[in-house]
């Protein structure tokens, strides 16, 4: 039994180290503006609207689909 | 490493300055600027991935002798290390700590740059990390096929190697911390969540399962709650959250629209944060643990329907009105087969944790068919379709053959597919058998013989995807594909602005 105790306390512990990282990204803001964080991962390259990964060329050089525009 | 542009190429030009009319905001980089962040993780990066490709051949042939060994048992049984009881832990441990962890971590690597928008810190560490990692996984594998397994599933290497392997995590978890700390941009994109949690949950799970099964005061049943409170959460903690950062990313970014909302994105992290831990013991269900302690893993089971709804909600939503591009994108087939996974596998293993299903499949082999559904069908599709968009990024030249891409996929799925429902189905069907006392023992077992013929033949498929897989890699690491002139691959930056603009102007 004094194992199973040990393990909880080890699994309190690991949830306390979530709850303290929920407090620090409140007071740290990071939940404010979160479409601009939506969209953190597009460049001025690779905007939203381009797709960016195909199969390679086939031997005559023809790709499909890279760089469709969705018009979005 | 090589970071720096060759002085008066013709890229230079490209990166010095961006595509005219755009505008910059904070949250964006130039090409150059990212071509330089991948280039910073170039070496590091592909000694972890193939690394990783290694130990997935071998881990498939240990997978595959251990899977023939079950329906003809005298196949390769003259030798003491290849019985059994030594090729399926060496089989699990090469694939988890082999070939999962190290693409894993390879995947990782190269996130954490692009994201906190940021060169590859320590990078010679890290590759010195990738060697000793390589060593661990080498002499732990020789040392259960040798007969010195601690028995302990998933915990099967030597005692003596946890420290060691702990460390390595730490290492890492290190390197993850100095990142963050150089981060251009404040906002942590969710994948980073994920990615950051898993670094930091890790260690600290190794070292305290670890601890708690090596003390003596652990026996019985005390060491089975911590092997499965373990076993559970290198899934759960570990290989999840990097399979779910990497689908965060790339679905976003290979059809170009953001997560349909970000909001669910956020719960679906902080709830599997707060949840998943709890889990493990419903392992245990029916086990002479206090009725309480099997409870509480339920609940947290159950309580995971929350972050796997958010999920799976949101990779649906994002994908809808896109489903062609995976015809084009091979990323995207996988990430996607690998995204549909992960809720098919949380949701089964949820149901799974409720005391009346768990008396039909426990200790059958649908338990085996959902420990392949979560680490083969989510983590390691999702695992392929990273490697299959970050490594042109790297070494700059083209997957060398479409086919090869295709045969991988298809191999892959269908024997996965196959493997599932083969198993799944005979589970079910031998739960009920065992649970029947009329039915003898030895009727049960020759009924299965069929269904792990199936299993085989899945194995079979699932391999030659990984050979076709590893001959792409292998091309990949001597650039036999077309090389790319431009700063970031498959696009040319200043054309595809120009695509752009005239779309808007057509709008």
């Amino acid at each position: 039994m004094t194992v199973i105790l040990a393990i909880w306390i080890f699994m309190v512990i690991l949830g306390l180290t979530s709850v303290a990282a929920l407090v620090w990204a409140i007071q740290a803001g990071q939940f404010q503006s979160l479409d601009d964080g939506a969209e953190s991962i597009f460049d001025v390259d690779e905007p939203i609207g381009m797709v960016t990964d195909s199969f390679p060329a086939s031997p005559s050089g023809r790709r499909a689909g890279i760089g469709r525009l969705t018009n979005e | 490493m090589n970071e720096s542009l060759p002085p008066g190429s013709t890229r230079s030009a490209a990166f010095e300055s961006p595509p005219s009319g755009g505008d910059l905001s904070e949250a964006q980089t130039l090409p150059g600027e990212r071509w330089l962040i991948d280039q910073s993780c170039r070496q590091v990066v592909l000694l972890w991935y193939g690394s990783a490709v290694f130990w997935l051949l071998f881990g498939s042939l240990l997978a595959l002798t251990a899977s023939i060994k079950l329906h003809t048992p005298w196949f390769l049984a003259d030798t003491a290390w290849l019985t059994f009881g030594r090729v399926r832990p060496a089989h699990l441990n090469t694939m988890i700590y082999g070939w999962a962890s190290m693409s894993g971590i390879g995947t990782m690597l190269w996130l954490f740059a692009r994201l906190c928008k940021t060169r590859l810190v320590w990078r010679e560490g890290l590759y010195m990390t990738a060697i000793y990692w390589n060593i661990l996984v080498a002499v732990g594998t020789i040392a259960i096929l040798a007969g010195y397994s601690t028995s302990v599933e998933w915990m099967e290497f030597p005692a003596w190697a946890a420290g060691p392997i702990a460390f390595a995590f730490f290492v890492i978890h290190v390197a993850a911390w100095k990142m963050l700390a150089n981060r251009r941009k404040g906002h942590l994109y969710i994948s980073l969540w994920y990615l950051f949690g898993c670094t930091m949950w890790f260690p600290f799970l190794y070292l305290a399962a670890t601890i708690l099964i090596q003390t003596p005061a652990s026996t019985g049943i005390a060491k089975m709650a911590t092997n499965w409170w373990f076993a559970h959460n290198v899934l759960g903690l570990w290989l999840t959250p990097i399979g779910l950062a990497s689908v965060y990313y790339f679905i976003p970014k290979v059809i170009g629209r953001p997560i349909h909302s970000y909001h669910f994105s956020l719960l679906g992290f902080w709830t599997l944060a707060i949840f998943y831990n709890w889990a493990g013991t419903h392992h245990l269900i029916g086990g002479p643990l206090p009725a309480w302690v099997v409870t509480v893993g339920i609940v947290g089971s159950l309580m995971m329907f929350i972050p796997v709804a958010t999920v799976a909600i949101n990779h649906h939503m994002t994908m809808v009105g896109y489903f062609h591009v995976l015809k084009t994108s091979p990323t995207l087939r996988f990430i996607v087969f690998g995204a549909m996974s992960y809720t098919a596998v949380s949701v089964q293993g949820s149901l799974q944790s409720i005391r009346a299903l768990n008396e039909v499949t426990h200790f059958t082999h649908y338990t085996i068919a959902h420990a392949h559904l979560g680490v083969y069908a989510f983590f390691t599709m999702v695992a392929f379709g990273s490697m299959y968009y970050v490594m042109p990024r790297l070494v700059e030249c083209e997957w060398p053959s479409a086919p090869l891409i295709k045969v991988h996929f298809w191999g892959t799925a269908i024997g996965m597919s196959l493997y599932w429902i083969g198993l799944t189905w005979h589970g079910v069907e031998q739960g009920l058998a065992m649970n029947n006392p009329d039915i003898p023992f030895i009727d049960i077992v020759q009924r299965t013989i069929p269904y792990l013929w199936s299993r085989s033949v899945a194995g079979v498929l699932m391999t030659i995807g990984h050979c076709a897989f590893a001959i792409s890699v292998w091309y990949m690491l001597r650039r036999h594909g077309a090389t790319s002139t431009e700063p970031t691959l498959f696009t040319s930056p200043r054309k595809l602005f120009q695509l752009r603009q005239s779309a808007r102007q057509a709008t």
